[in-house]
């Protein structure tokens, strides 16, 4: 147990270490943007999937394999035991590494969907012959679900294509989805979300959540900012910490520019170099912004990072100052 | 392989394939799979392929469902396959055939009867409102 937990300290030093350099590199390829507004729609603004973005993320969220593998719900097996070398025992935790790596794929950030107001022909003479809509659907194997013929025939004649919800509750009657209901329980209710939230259960409820809707749905979307807020109000962080909810928390703040509970945290519990990354993030996202402008201006990298932020953009300057100060001391204590 | 039904109908001289509504269900709630079958086989016995289903009684939202595999219920009428006056006006109403003339037909007529209806309705009223003068 103790070689397992020394090999974790020793790749997720690796990582870091990889990081430094890499952010180094970056900063220099940026480019300068002037002091536009935020209207202006030409700056490259840093979208959800790209590539240095997801990395980020990744690192932020953090690899606890006990968290990731805690005990779920599943049926009682006895445990098995293996006699192992030391090259087997590496084999298996990196094998663990990959799982938790697909266990902690980011659930996706898409706009919203538009919705569908195709109308496919007009027949005013098919008007009263019922009092009941037709819903035709096409119940074809190999067509992927987005593209499936989903139309309505109403009573004054018209036929339309299906709205979004009924798309997705006529996919789940033909092809049901495990843990899917056709009708949304009524967990996802305001009410019933903020009973949930008090009992600190927000990770089951993005479960189910994601499990539910579609990822650019209206639902999921107001869902899971609901859960981000109650997260946010509460400084809850730690809860999401190493599930992969953490990417989109760290998004949805990161845009909204509220980064300053969320940095408090982290220095709170020693997690510099996510700090760093995090205020990188937030001068990607935002390079108009004044601590983006001073760092590009400096060419800052690591701590100076976050010195730049507390002066220019953050509310709780003097904490975030003074935790960086006291981490330079014990870093030059340390290496002594 | 080309599925040409004559060549399939060795036993039953003079019979085709059709695409039909099979009845199943319970008593007072029916329910119809749309179904290719040979001709002369009873109603809901062994059939060749489902393609499809129909809900006739609507549900919460007022709708009925109707299920159909478009690329099958090609395939059968490429074969050579014919197709009922139900299944037709459903393919009608869906947009994949055109619209069947019953279906207007059916509709006009319902109009004509509402229409006769509110006329009737109307004289209705209008002498009670006289008695009532």
């Amino acid at each position: 147990m103790a070689a397992f937990s020394f090999t974790r300290c020793l790749v997720r030093s690796y990582f870091c270490v990889k990081c430094a350099t890499h952010v180094q590199t970056r900063l220099q390829t940026t480019t300068r943007m002037f002091c536009v507004s935020a209207s202006r729609s030409n700056v490259p603004k840093a979208q959800f999937t790209d590539t240095e973005v997801q990395d980020i993320l990744t690192k932020i969220t953090g690899l606890d394999l006990t968290k990731v593998f805690r005990p779920i719900r599943q049926q009682l097996t006895p445990p098995k035991y293996k006699l192992m070398t030391d090259t087997e025992l590496e084999e298996a935790v990196h094998k663990a590494d990959e799982q938790a790596k697909h266990l902690l794929k980011m659930p996706p950030v898409l706009p919203e969907r538009k919705p569908i107001n195709d109308v496919l022909s007009e027949d005013q003479m098919l008007e009263g012959m019922d009092t009941a809509k037709y819903v035709f659907t096409d119940i074809n194997f190999n067509v992927p679900h987005r593209e499936r013929f989903i139309v309505v025939r109403e009573p004054n004649g018209t036929l339309r294509k299906a709205t979004w919800n009924e798309r997705d509750r006529l996919i789940q009657v033909y092809f049901p989805k495990e843990g899917r209901k056709i009708t949304p329980p009524p967990i996802f209710k305001e009410e019933n979300l903020r009973v949930v939230f008090e009992q600190d259960r927000h990770e089951e409820a993005l479960n189910q959540c994601v499990v539910q809707f579609e990822p650019d749905s209206a639902e999921f979307k107001n869902v899971l900012m609901l859960t981000y807020e109650d997260i946010e109000k509460h400084g809850k962080y730690d809860l999401l910490r190493s599930t992969r909810f953490f990417g989109g928390l760290a998004w949805h703040l990161v845009n909204g520019r509220r980064i300053d509970g969320l940095l408090v945290d982290m220095l709170q519990r020693d997690l510099m170099q996510d700090a760093v990354r995090l205020v990188y993030l937030f001068n990607l996202v935002h390079p108009q912004s004044e601590s983006a402008q001073q760092a590009q201006g400096q060419q800052a990298a690591g701590l100076d990072l976050l010195k730049i932020y507390a002066q220019y953009e953050s509310n709780r300057a003097a904490f975030i100052e003074l935790a960086v100060q006291t981490y330079e001391q014990t870093e030059a204590l340390s290496s002594f | 392989m080309v599925h040409l039904s004559s060549f399939l109908l060795t036993k039953y001289h003079g019979g085709h394939i059709v695409i039909r509504l099979a009845l199943g269900g319970a008593t007072n709630r029916p329910f119809y799979r749309i179904v290719a079958a040979y001709n002369k086989r009873a109603r809901d016995s062994k059939y060749i392929e489902q393609l499809g289903s129909y809900d006739p009684l609507p549900n919460i939202h007022n709708e009925k469902l109707v299920a159909f595999n478009y690329e099958r219920i090609k395939y059968w009428i490429a074969c050579g396959a014919h197709t009922t006056k139900p299944v037709a006006t459903l393919l009608g109403l869906a947009g994949f055939f055109p619209l069947h003339p019953m279906t207007i037909t059916e509709a006009e007529r319902r109009q004509k009867a509402a229409l006769t209806e509110e006329v009737k309705r109307e004289s209705q009223e209008q002498v009670e409102q006289k008695e009532a003068l």
